[in-house]
């Protein structure tokens, strides 16, 4: 009967938000959030036969209706915006100069208002030019520090499935995390953790949305679902009064980052999931203040109509977002592969962040089995001292059967396999019910509108997984005094414990994170 | 160190030519009176301000290189020669670090550090005249140093307690204050490896010496 009356009051609500909706917005109003209304999250609690794994059908199945829908839609998800170039010129380059060297290159070419949070250019052409041989020619002109296309082929790197500390958390005292919280209980509490992903659910809100018809990958077509309110709920195990600090999206051009998908939900809860309360699982620095930034788009983005996708100069402005508002620690359980030395911005971004003081966590890929491409953001953390690039073990410490390899690849941490472990061997953390998200996934005929607000502790695999590992443990080496990037870089490594060949290798690099050593420090003879 | 050496030595060096300008009946007396002492036994007190070798090791722990040790010890005399036994202890509570790039980070968790010598000395003293009031002396020898180093954030076998030999070399002056009570000023030098660099903040600053220059006050009851 309870469950019942709160049906009713949440379909009064949306009625009533609804009612709000079509006073208050444009007709034509796709996407409308509001916030903090709604009820709480349906806490499912442990969920062991939903897994977000790489390779899996559901995994192939939404990357595969991802690439569909862009082809569907103005906002490609392609390697490179057509007709855009990334660039950067000198600080003392004259409007004459810039006008010079985009002369070099194109007839067409000018200059965009520059965006927020970028210390870089774009520059609009023909969308018929090739926007790499047009950006290696700017970088040729006198007045351009760098030139480069604005690269997609973002994607978040997880691998998801199962729960619960004692009985499904292997991964926290993998990293010795428990005699880490006997050195440092109050968890990095004074640190903030950017979080650059799908966004997080931080917070109970309403949607209405216009849901338009598309097809699949299979060419299925599924019916326009027209107007729909949609509930949404934050994490019940993230919340909790001044948590969330700044949070912004730049998919959406809003100060509301929600995530569409789970992956950020996910990886923040690894980072800093409410510990200690009896509730769900742990996260390694469980007082630490989230600041959602969300740069990647997800499935739901794009049908709701998301001004914006994934490409490099979305991400870089979203690194200099958060150094610009108080970041200490940026996770990026995200990337994408490419040439090297091919995202001259988003090194840039980390740079200038690094300088300021932020330490960097970055998924180093899951691309292992599919040849091993190099992945280009990890392989920047590579070269800057404040940076790291993450690969992943399995519960055994073994090399995760995912995990990219390669010089770029810095420390490992607990990704996740379920290759020898089924169930035991995911990443747990609260995030969505995709059952009731993903329902893209479904035949046309089961098709419905998303809800949000069902959550679970469901298991994830990926190197995004490991990522937040070294985040959490960065941000509790920052609490406890090591305020350099680079020296809390040098401390992981020089505490890590080697696998694999002694010293470093091209597969756990210095080894797998030991929160504790890298916590304790030295004495003067030990 | 260099400067501190030198000076120890031109202080033995200044006060032993002084002590032995003098007339040469006054220096036959001194050599005859000498001679005719037997042994004296002259314990003593001590506190030594120390600057530690391991200076960047040291200041990560305790915010600086300099601390006091406190002891005690007996000295034998026979003529012009001497010889002592020197216990002291240093005992301090500070905190665990890491040291990168030459930067260091204290990390607010303690640890306290604990040395202990025992040394062993031989030497000269320029004792050249009956009731020479300043005596210069020069002395040599070995010691064996512990050393414990424990955290409440520690395993049992995190901890260290160990011992290490090292030697010293030392000069000073001693002061006439009374009959029966003097005045010992001077400067030691010890070394003592295989202790510190191999491991921990002492491997990270490439130091790997837990001695350093002490700077000794003495009081010595005895003739």
């Amino acid at each position: 009967m309870g469950s019942l009356r709160a049906r009713f009051a949440w379909i009064a609500l949306a009625i009533a938000a609804e009612v709000i909706a079509a006073h208050g917005q444009s007709p034509v109003e796709r996407h409308v959030i509001f916030q903090n209304v709604g009820l709480p999250a349906v806490d499912e609690g442990l969920i062991v036969d939903e897994t977000h794994a790489p390779g899996t059908r559901e995994a192939r199945k939404r990357a595969a209706m991802r690439a569909a829908l862009s082809r569907q839609t103005e906002r490609p998800m392609v390697r490179c915006v057509p007709g855009r170039v990334v660039v950067k010129f000198h600080d003392q380059a004259t409007d004459a100069d810039r006008q010079s060297a985009l002369a070099a290159v194109s007839s067409t070419a000018t200059i965009d208002p520059r965006p927020s949070y970028a210390d870089f250019d774009l520059v609009s052409m023909d969308q018929t030019a090739d926007v790499e041989a047009a950006a290696a020619e700017l970088t040729r002109q006198p007045a351009v520090e760098y030139a480069q296309a604005s690269y997609g082929g973002w994607r978040t790197l997880l691998v998801p499935n199962d729960p619960l500390y004692a009985t499904r958390q292997w991964n926290l005292p993998l990293i010795n995390l428990e005699r880490a919280w006997d050195l440092q209980p109050q968890a990095g509490s004074a640190i903030t953790v950017a979080v650059l992903d799908t966004g997080i659910a931080y917070q109970n809100a309403t949607l209405i949305e216009n849901i338009p018809a598309f097809r699949d990958d299979a060419g299925n077509r599924y019916p326009a679902l027209g107007r729909v309110t949609i509930p949404y709920a934050g994490a019940t195990q993230l919340m909790a009064p001044g948590r969330f600090v700044s949070p912004f999206d730049f998919i959406w051009n809003n100060a509301v980052p929600l995530d569409y998908d789970g992956h950020g939900t996910h990886v923040t809860g690894t980072i800093g999931q409410l510990t200690n309360d009896g509730i769900g699982t742990a996260g390694v620095a469980f007082n630490v203040k989230i600041m959602p930034v969300k740069v990647i788009d997800g499935v739901w983005d794009f049908l709701f109509g998301a001004p914006n996708v994934a490409t490099d100069d979305v991400v870089a402005r979203g690194i200099r977002y958060a150094a610009d508002n108080g970041a200490n620690i940026i996770n990026m359980s995200i990337g994408r592969t490419g040439p090297p030395n091919s995202s001259a911005v988003i090194e840039g971004a980390i740079q200038y962040a690094v300088s300021k003081g932020v330490f960097f966590a970055i998924a180093s890929g899951n691309e292992f089995e599919e040849g091993n491409p190099l992945e280009v953001i990890a392989e920047i953390a590579s070269r800057v001292d404040g940076a790291v690039a993450v690969a992943a073990v399995d519960r055994n410490r073994a090399h995760a059967y995912y995990s990219n390899t390669g010089s770029y690849v810095e420390l490992s941490a607990p990704g996740g396999s379920e290759r020898g472990f089924g169930r035991d061997g995911f990443v747990f953390q609260q995030t969505f019910d995709f059952n009731f998200t993903d329902t893209f996934l479904l035949p046309p005929t089961q098709y419905a509108a998303p809800r949000f607000d069902v959550h679970a502790y469901i298991g994830y695999i990926g190197t995004s997984m490991a990522t937040p590992h070294v985040a959490g443990v960065a941000a509790m080496m920052m609490q406890q005094g090591i305020k350099s990037p680079a020296a809390i870089e040098a401390v992981l490594k020089d505490t890590a414990v080697d696998l694999g060949a002694p010293g470093r290798d091209d597969t756990f690099g210095f080894g797998l994170v030991d929160a504790r050593a890298a916590l304790r420090g030295q004495g003067p003879a030990r | 160190m260099t400067r501190h050496l030198v000076a120890a030595v031109a202080i033995v060096v200044g006060a032993a030519s002084a002590a032995s300008a003098q007339p040469t009946d006054n220096r036959r007396i001194a050599t005859r009176s000498a001679e005719d002492e037997g042994i004296a036994f002259r314990p003593f007190v001590m506190g030594t301000e120390q600057t530690f070798a391991a200076t960047h090791t040291f200041e990560a722990v305790f915010g600086r290189s300099h601390e006091p040790f406190f002891g005690g010890g007996l000295q034998v005399v026979k003529s012009r020669y001497f010889a002592e036994v020197v216990a002291s202890r240093f005992r301090k509570t500070g905190e665990r670090a890491v040291r990168v790039n030459n930067e260091t980070f204290r990390l607010g968790l303690p640890l306290t550090a604990e040395i202990t010598p025992f040394d062993v000395i031989g030497g000269y003293r320029f004792d050249l005249r009956p009731n020479q009031v300043i005596v210069p002396y020069a002395g040599a020898g070995i010691g064996t140093y512990a050393y414990k180093e424990f955290s409440p954030s520690s395993d049992p076998d995190e901890n260290i307690d160990t011992r290490h030999s090292g030697f010293v070399l030392m000069g000073g002056v001693e002061f006439r204050l009374h009959r029966w009570v003097r005045l010992g000023v001077d400067e030691q030098y010890t070394r003592v490896p295989g202790i510190l660099g191999l491991a921990g903040l002492s491997k990270a600053a490439a130091e790997d010496n837990l001695g350093g220059i002490a700077f000794r006050f003495k009081v010595v009851v005895g003739r």
